[in-house]
C-alpha cells in the first residue's frame, strides 16, 4: 500500500498510470465493443468525425470505422510494444548473465557480438530484417527486439559482474550447485531490477519503430496498428487530416504514458531500495 | 598516455572482430532474403527466362554464396568495397558522395538536440520538480513520441508550402552554380527543416538525462558545501551542478550517433536528402548486398571511431578507467 | 513499359476516356510557342540504366525519350495510331517476312555524326533482339537488317511476323542508339548507358545521384524550331507526398506518372495555378488483375473462380480505390484500346448470393465459423492501389466465407514468391497492356512458360484451346483475321477465368498552367517533349 502511495505521489506518475489504464481498457474492450474485423467496410468512405454517431470518429478511404480501428490498434500497438520489450529484455538478460558470469573467452565473444549489434543502427537492422523475412506482427516484434536487446545485455552483465563476487554466490559454489543454475537461479534475479528499468524506454521505442516501419510500407496488413493508420492517412494529410491526427494523438499519449509510468516505477523502486 | 595507447590497441583488435561479425551477419541476412538483385531489377522491366539468366550471370549471382562471401572479404582486405549492382559504379564513390550529406544532417541534429537539450535540461533541473521542469520535461517527451515522418510532413506543409520560408527538401538548390559562402548558406537553409525534425525527436533524451543528472548532483556534498558558502544559485547551477551532470551525456553522444543514422532513413526520404540512410533503404529494396554491406561498414567504422574518441577522452581525463574492464 | 518503380509510391490513375470532364490540358493553339525556360519535373526513381534500347520501361523513357528517339511515336490521330520520328515511312511485305523503313534525312547525333540506316541495323540486331527486355520476344525471329542505302532499313524475319505487331511495338521498342558509340566494347558496360547519346530534342547534361538529372536543348534538332525549352531538370523526390508539396511551393512545374497521390488530386485541382491532367497516358494502360494459382485444388474449380469474380464489386473498386480515375474491366484487353477490344464477353455482376451459391455447388460448404477455406493473398507492392485493392479483396472474400490472409512483401520478395516459387493462392498484379496482346498480354494465360519469368502465367493454368488460339494469332498476318482471333481470345479468357480482370487505369499529371503542349499524344510523359513550352 505504501508502495502505491509512493508511486502516486507525483502528478506525472498518476497521469502515466491513468493513460496506461485507459489503454489497457481499450485493448480489452476492443472485441466486446467492436466484435468482428475492424478492417471491415462499415460505411461511406471518408466520413468526417462527429457526423454520424454510429461511426463517431468517421471512416477512412475504404469506409472502415476509425473508432473500431483505434480500439483494435490499441491492442496491437500495446502487444507489439510489450512483446518486443519482453523479448529484448529476456535475450539481453540471458546474454548479459552468461557473459558476466562465465567471463573469459565466452564473455569476450558475447560482448563482441553485442558490440556488432550496437554498431548497426537498430532501425536499419529492423528495416532490413522485416524487408527480408516479410512483415507480419511476429517478425516486426522480432526485428525490434533484435535492435533493442543490447542495452539490457550490457546492464545485466555489469550487474552480474558485481554480484558474482558476493558471499551467497560463493556459498552456492561451495555446496556444488551447477554454474548455470547459480547464474540463472541466484545471480540473474538479483541483477534484474536495473534491467527491467529499461523496459519503458524499449516499449515506447518499439511502438514508434512499428509506426516508422509501417510508414515505409512494412506493416502487417492483416492487423490494425496506430502506426499503420498514421502511415495510411499521411497521403491525405491535407484533405483528411483527422485520419492521421487521431491515431497520432493516441500514439503520443501512449508513449508519454509509458514513459511517465515507467519513470514513476523506477523512482518508487529506487526509493524502496534506498529505504531497505 | 601509454594507458591510452594500450586501450587504443585493445580496442582496434576488438573492432576488427566486431566488423567481421557485422559483415558476415549482414551478408547472411541478405542471402536469406527472398528474391535477389535480379528479382528486384525485373520488377521495373520484365523480361524472359534467357534475359534473367544473362543478368544473374553478369552480376555474379550464379556463384555460390560462399564464393561470393570469400570474394567480398578478399576484396575488402584490399580496401575495395566492390561494385554496386544498382548504380553500376564503385560503391566507395557512391558512399563518399552521400556521406557528407548524412554527416552534416546527423551532426547538426546532434548539436541541436545536445545543445538545446542540455541547456533546457539545466534550466529545468535548476529547480527540480518546479513548473518549468515539468512542462519542459513533458513537452520534450511529447515531441519524442511523435513519429519522425509525421513531424517532418507537418513541418513541410507549414514552413515550406504555406509560409514558403524554407525549401521543401533536397540538400541545396539544384543546378544553382552557387559557390563558397553563398552555397553554404543555401545548404544551411535546406537543412533547417530536416535537422529540426531529426533533432527535436532526440531532444528529450538529452534534456531528461541532464535534469536527472542534475537532480543527482544537487544532493552531493560539494554542492551542499557550495550552498553553505553562500554562492549564488545561478553560480552553483552552472559551475557545479551542470558541469558534473554533463559527463554522462558525452557518453550518450557516442551511442546516439549510430541511432541517428537509423532515424535519418525516414527523414532523408521525407525531405529528399541524398544521404546514406535513404541509400541503405534503397539497397535493401534492390537487394544490393555489397552496397548495403558498404553502408553498414561505413556506419560501423564511424561508430568505432566515435567510441574510441570517447574512450580516449575518458582515459585521459580519468585515470581510474585505464585499461580495465569498464569499457568492454 | 512497366516501370512500376516510377510510381511504386503513387498510384495511379485514370483512364482519360472516362474522365474527359476533369480539367483538360490547355493547348496553346492560338498562341505562338515561346522559346526558352527551364522545366522542373518530379522524378521518383533513378533508373540504373538510361539506355531505352536495352531497357524499354517507363522509368527509363521518362528521362531518356527526350534524348534517344524511336522510329515512330504513338499519336492520337496518325495513321495506325503512329506519328513518324526517325522513320518517315514503313511498309510490311505481304508474306510477313520483311518490313521496310524509310528514314528521316538530315538527322544528326548529339556528337555531330550523321544518323544512318547502319545505326538502325546495329540497334535492332545487336541490342533490341538480344538484350532488350521486350525486344527479345517481339524481334526473336529477326534475322538480318539490310541497308541498301543510308536511309533505308529492311528488317528480314525467318518466320512470318504480323506487321500489325511490329507497328504496335514501334513506340516503345524501337529506340535507336548510335552504332559508332556502341560498336567497341561490351554494350552493357558502355558509359553511354548512363549518359545517353541520341538524336532527340534534348542532350544529356548531368546527373547528381539522389538529386537531379539535367537535360539541355539540342540546337541541331531536326524538328523545325524545336525544342522550345532550354532545359529540363528532373528533381528526385522519393517521398510520395513531396511532389504535391513541391508543386504548391512552385519548386517544380510538372509531376507526371501520378506522383501526386489520387487522394490529393481533388484538393490540388483547386490550387490556383495548378491543373490536373488525365490525358496523355492512353498508350500506357495498367490492368488490375487477380492472379490465380490453379495448383490450389479449390481454385482449379471454375465455379470457385466464378464465385470470386461475382464477389468483387468493381464499381466500388473504381470509386473507392481509384477515386474514379479508372474504368471497370471486362477482360484482358482494356476498353480504351482502339484495335482489339470487344465487349462481347461473359461478365460477372457483383452478386454475393450468387457467389455463395456457386461455392456451395462446388462443394465448399461453410464451416461452423462461417468459413469455407483459407488462402494466401499477395497484393503486388508496386502501387498503393494494388495494396488497397488487396485490403478490399480480403473483405470481399470474407463476405463469401473465404478467409484470405494478406502477405505483404517488398517488390523483390513479391516477384520471387509469385513468379518463381509459386508461393501464393491469389495475387493482385498490375500487368501493362502495350497496344498489342502479343507483346505482354497473352503471356499471362499461355502455358509452358519457364519458372521465374515475371508478369507471366505462373499459376499453373493450362488450357489447350487457349494455347492453340494464342499460337494461331501470333502467326496470322492478315490484320482483320488477327484482330478477330484476339476477340475470341478475350471471350475465352472471360469464360474460363485463368485470371480475373478488375479494372484498368493509367496515370495523372499535375502541372502549372503555364506549361503548354502537354498530353498531346497517348504516351506523352514518355515522348520527346520537343513541342512543350512555358508561357510567360
Amino acid at each position: 500500500m505504501n508502495l502505491l502511495r509512493r508511486f502516486l505521489r507525483t502528478p506525472e506518475a498518476i497521469a502515466g498510470a491513468v493513460i496506461l489504464a485507459a489503454l489497457f481498457a481499450m485493448a480489452l474492450a476492443a472485441s466486446l465493443l467492436f466484435p468482428g474485423d475492424p478492417q471491415a467496410i462499415a460505411g461511406t468512405a471518408l466520413l468526417l468525425p462527429f457526423q454520424d454517431w454510429s461511426l463517431p470518429l468517421g471512416t477512412d478511404r475504404l469506409g472502415r470505422d476509425v473508432l473500431a480501428e483505434l480500439f483494435h490498434g490499441a491492442r496491437t500497438s500495446l502487444a507489439v510494444g510489450l512483446a518486443a520489450a519482453a523479448a529484448a529484455l529476456a535475450v539481453g538478460a540471458i546474454v548479459g548473465t552468461l557473459a558476466g558470469f562465465a567471463g573469459g573467452l565466452a564473455d569476450e565473444v558475447l560482448m563482441r557480438i553485442t558490440d556488432a549489434f550496437q554498431t548497426v543502427p537498430s532501425f536499419l537492422l529492423a528495416l532490413a530484417f522485416v524487408s527480408i523475412v516479410g512483415p507480419s506482427l511476429g517478425v516486426v516484434v522480432a526485428a525490434i527486439a533484435l535492435g533493442a536487446w543490447t542495452g539490457p545485455a550490457r546492464v545485466a552483465r555489469a550487474e552480474v559482474l558485481s554480484i558474482r563476487e558476493r558471499d551467497f554466490v560463493a556459498g552456492a559454489r561451495v555446496i556444488g550447485m551447477h554454474p548455470l543454475e547459480i547464474a540463472f537461479r541466484e545471480v540473474l534475479p538479483n541483477a534484474l531490477p536495473p534491467v527491467l528499468a529499461l523496459s519503458s524506454v524499449i516499449v515506447a521505442a518499439a511502438i514508434l519503430t512499428e509506426a516508422a516501419l509501417s510508414f515505409l510500407g512494412l506493416g502487417d496488413p492483416n492487423r490494425v496498428t496506430w502506426g499503420g493508420m498514421i502511415a495510411e492517412g499521411r497521403a491525405m494529410l491535407r484533405t483528411a487530416p483527422f485520419l492521421s491526427i487521431i491515431p497520432g494523438v493516441a500514439l503520443v499519449l501512449t508513449v508519454l504514458g509509458v514513459y511517465l509510468a515507467g519513470e514513476g516505477v523506477v523512482e518508487t523502486t529506487a526509493a524502496m531500495r534506498g529505504l531497505s | 598516455m601509454t594507458r591510452a595507447l594500450t586501450l587504443l590497441r585493445r580496442r582496434l583488435v576488438g573492432s576488427i572482430f566486431v566488423l567481421l561479425i557485422v559483415v558476415i551477419g549482414t551478408f547472411l541476412l541478405l542471402e536469406a532474403a527472398p528474391g535477389d538483385a535480379v528479382d528486384a531489377y525485373i520488377v521495373s522491366t520484365g523480361g524472359d527466362a534467357g534475359m534473367i539468366e544473362l543478368l544473374r550471370h553478369r552480376w555474379g549471382l550464379d556463384q555460390t554464396e560462399l564464393t561470393r562471401l570469400a570474394n567480398y572479404l578478399w576484396a575488402l582486405l584490399h580496401l575495395d568495397l566492390g561494385q554496386s549492382v544498382t548504380f553500376s559504379r564503385p560503391i566507395r564513390d557512391v558512399i563518399l558522395e552521400r556521406l557528407p550529406n548524412t554527416l552534416l544532417l546527423m551532426g547538426s541534429a546532434t548539436v541541436l538536440s545536445f545543445g538545446l537539450g542540455s541547456a533546457l535540461g539545466i534550466y529545468a533541473g535548476a529547480r527540480p520538480g518546479g513548473f518549468r521542469d515539468r512542462l519542459l520535461s513533458i513537452g520534450s517527451l511529447a515531441l519524442h513520441a511523435v513519429p519522425g515522418f509525421w513531424l517532418g510532413l507537418v513541418l513541410i506543409i507549414v514552413f515550406a508550402v504555406d509560409l514558403r520560408w524554407l525549401p521543401i527538401g533536397g540538400i541545396e538548390t539544384l543546378v544553382s552554380a552557387k559557390t563558397g559562402l553563398e552555397r553554404a548558406a543555401d545548404i544551411a537553409r535546406h537543412l533547417v527543416l530536416p535537422v529540426s525534425a531529426l533533432g527535436f525527436i532526440y531532444l528529450a533524451l538529452y534534456l531528461r538525462m541532464m535534469r536527472a543528472g542534475m537532480a543527482e548532483v544537487w544532493r552531493q556534498d560539494f554542492v551542499l558545501a557550495a550552498r553553505a558558502k553562500g554562492l549564488s544559485r545561478r553560480r552553483i547551477v552552472l559551475h557545479h551542478v551542470a558541469r558534473n551532470a554533463l559527463l554522462p551525456l558525452v557518453t550518450m553522444l557516442g551511442l546516439q550517433s549510430v541511432q541517428m543514422l537509423g532515424g535519418s532513413v525516414v527523414i532523408e526520404s521525407v525531405f529528399s536528402v541524398p544521404g546514406l540512410g535513404r541509400l541503405a533503404q534503397e539497397a535493401v529494396a534492390a537487394r544490393d548486398t555489397p552496397l548495403l554491406l558498404g553502408i553498414i561498414l561505413t556506419s560501423a567504422v564511424l561508430v568505432v571511431v566515435i567510441n574510441l574518441l570517447v574512450d580516449i577522452a575518458y582515459a585521459l581525463l580519468d585515470p581510474r578507467v585505464g585499461a580495465s574492464e569498464a569499457g568492454a | 513499359m512497366s516501370d512500376f518503380r516510377i510510381s511504386r509510391r503513387t498510384m495511379l490513375a485514370g483512364s482519360a476516356l472516362l474522365l474527359a470532364s476533369t480539367a483538360m490540358p490547355t493547348i496553346g493553339w492560338a498562341q505562338t510557342p515561346k522559346k526558352g525556360g527551364r522545366l522542373d519535373v518530379a522524378a521518383d526513381s533513378e533508373p540504373r540504366n538510361l539506355n531505352p534500347a536495352i531497357v524499354a520501361s517507363n522509368g527509363v523513357f521518362f528521362i531518356s525519350s527526350k534524348i534517344v528517339e524511336t522510329l515512330a511515336e504513338a499519336s492520337f490521330d496518325g495513321k495506325d495510331g503512329l506519328d513518324p520520328r526517325l522513320a518517315v515511312n514503313w511498309e510490311g511485305a505481304t508474306d510477313g517476312l520483311s518490313v521496310t523503313f524509310k528514314l528521316r534525312e538530315g538527322v544528326k547525333w548529339h556528337d555531330g555524326k550523321p544518323f544512318t540506316s547502319a545505326d538502325v541495323a546495329f540497334s535492332a540486331l545487336q541490342i533490341w533482339k538480344p538484350l532488350q527486355n521486350l525486344g527479345r520476344t517481339v524481334f526473336k525471329d529477326l534475322e538480318a537488317v539490310d541497308t541498301p542505302d543510308e536511309l533505308t532499313a529492311v528488317f528480314k524475319f525467318t518466320k512470318p511476323t504480323p506487321f500489325q505487331l511490329i507497328r504496335n511495338a514501334l513506340p516503345a521498342l524501337s529506340s535507336v542508339v548510335p552504332k559508332h558509340v556502341y560498336e567497341t566494347g561490351k554494350i552493357e558496360d558502355n558509359p553511354a548507358n548512363n549518359a545517353p547519346v541520341g538524336t532527340g530534342p534534348f542532350k544529356f547534361a548531368d546527373y547528381k545521384p539522389g538529386q537531379y538529372y539535367r537535360l539541355e536543348k539540342n540546337a541541331d534538332y531536326w524538328g523545325k524550331d524545336q525544342p522550345y525549352l532550354d532545359e529540363i531538370v528532373y528533381q528526385v523526390l522519393p517521398d510520395r507526398t513531396s511532389a504535391a508539396s513541391a508543386l504548391e511551393a512552385e519548386e517544380i512545374q510538372l509531376a507526371a506518372f501520378s506522383a501526386v497521390p489520387l487522394a490529393d488530386l481533388d484538393r490540388i485541382s483547386k490550387v490556383p495555378g495548378l491543373k490536373v491532367i488525365t490525358k496523355g497516358y492512353e498508350g500506357l494502360t495498367y490492368q488490375l488483375v487477380v492472379e490465380i494459382n490453379h495448383r490450389r485444388k479449390e481454385l482449379a474449380d471454375l465455379k470457385v473462380r466464378q464465385a470470386i469474380a461475382h464477389a468483387i464489386d468493381k464499381d466500388f473498386v473504381v470509386k473507392r480505390v481509384f477515386l474514379g480515375y479508372a474504368a471497370t474491366a471486362t477482360g484482358p484487353v482494356p476498353k480504351n484500346d482502339p484495335q482489339f477490344y470487344t465487349a462481347d464477353v461473359p461478365t460477372y455482376a457483383f452478386d454475393v448470393a450468387r457467389a455463395n451459391a456457386l461455392l456451395d455447388e462446388a462443394g465448399y460448404k461453410k464451416n461452423d465459423d462461417g468459413k469455407r477455406f483459407s488462402l494466401r493473398l499477395l497484393p503486388a507492392p508496386y502501387f498503393n492501389e494494388t495494396k488497397q485493392f488487396g485490403d478490399y479483396l480480403r473483405q470481399a472474400l470474407a463476405a463469401i466465407g473465404i478467409d484470405a490472409q494478406l502477405v505483404n512483401n517488398d517488390s523483390a520478395a513479391h516477384i520471387k514468391a509469385v513468379y518463381t516459387d509459386h508461393a501464393f493462392d491469389l495475387a493482385v498484379g498490375p500487368p501493362v497492356f502495350r497496344g498489342d496482346p502479343a507483346i505482354s498480354t497473352t503471356i499471362l494465360m499461355q502455358s509452358g512458360i519457364p519458372d521465374g519469368v515475371p508478369f507471366s502465367n505462373q499459376g499453373g493454368y493450362k488450357n489447350d484451346d487457349l494455347d492453340a488460339l494464342i499460337a494461331k494469332a501470333s502467326e496470322t498476318l492478315d490484320t482483320a483475321a488477327r484482330t478477330e482471333l484476339y476477340k475470341q481470345f478475350q471471350k475465352k479468357v472471360a469464360e474460363d477465368l485463368p485470371l480475373i480482370n478488375i479494372a484498368e487505369w493509367s496515370f495523372i499529371s499535375v502541372a502549372r498552367d503555364t506549361v503548354r503542349n502537354i498530353a498531346d499524344n497517348p504516351r506523352w510523359a514518355v515522348s520527346s517533349w520537343a513541342d512543350t513550352w512555358i508561357e510567360g
